[in-house]
């Protein structure tokens, strides 16, 4: 699994995980998605639009960030682009709608570049 | 139509280390393939072994490196049946339980993920130490064998 983080705009992080993300690799995620809370970011977006596999692990990853943005309170916190075999894992565990959850990543900026 | 029995059970022997798991996911793709589970039953059943080995080498081995888990598929023209053997000093099956997915915090899927993708599933204690899961999987909706 390789992860990429990209400042989209000033405060806005994408963390972009791509490949399978297993009990394998989703310490690497955590590594890079935790800190990222104490970042002084102010959105917090998980593009998983490249990530093909995911298990109980990575959920848990990413419900330890949805657990930190409640903390922090300041920090929006998005997951978008799930392919369908992701976004089934998500609704097996009941945890589609206690995320931000869209489509496809876009739609989190959208008219945010009108002048 | 043709059978897709196999006379004999594919084994898969791997180390308890995270880093098979991927290995272990193909293998288990390529047979959910072949006998044409639905789609979504089909990631199920992969989540599920992947979701037990996953258990085994947190749990059971203590994320120690020099266990192995031996899994063994049974092929049958109606149903896949999956047994996952470990080494380990054995727990109390009455004590894995799914978490309550009401609650919202991390960990404690994995068992909920395993009962939601099979038919059937139980552990047994091998008379000669570590745990022995069985989980099966029928083709269609399950269906009682007539005796």
């Amino acid at each position: 699994m390789k992860i990429s983080v990209t400042e989209r705009k000033p405060g806005v992080q994408v963390v972009t995980p791509s490949g399978e993300v297993d009990m394998s690799t989703s310490p690497d995620l955590r590594k890079i998605l935790v800190p990222l809370f104490s970042s002084g970011a102010s959105h917090i977006v998980v593009d998983l639009s490249a990530v093909s596999y995911m298990d109980s692990s990575g959920i848990a990853t990413l419900v330890e960030g949805l657990q930190l943005s409640r903390k922090k309170g300041n920090v929006r916190y998005s997951l978008a682009g799930a392919v369908p075999s992701v976004e089934a894992v998500f609704e097996l565990a009941c945890l589609k709608s206690v995320f931000e959850m869209v489509p496809r990543i876009e739609q989190l900026f959208e008219g945010d570049d009108r002048a | 139509m043709e059978s897709i029995e196999l006379r004999e059970p594919v084994i898969l022997d791997i180390p308890a280390d995270p880093a098979s798991l991927g290995l272990m996911r193909g293998l288990v793709e390529r047979i959910v393939h072949r006998m044409e589970f639905p789609r979504e039953e089909a990631d199920r059943m992969v989540l599920a072994v992947d979701e037990a080995c996953s258990n085994i080498i947190r749990h059971a081995y203590g994320n120690l490196q020099g266990g192995r888990i031996v899994v063994t598929f049974g092929i049958y023209d109606d149903r896949l049946e999956v047994r996952i053997r470990d080494f380990a000093s054995p727990a109390d099956p009455q004590t894995f339980r799914a978490r309550d997915l009401e609650k919202v915090r991390p960990g404690g899927l994995g068992m909920h993920f395993m009962r939601s993708a099979v038919d059937e599933m139980e552990y047994e204690l091998p008379p000669d130490g570590g745990m022995l899961l069985k989980m099966v999987k029928y083709r269609v909706n399950k269906e009682v064998p007539e005796t």
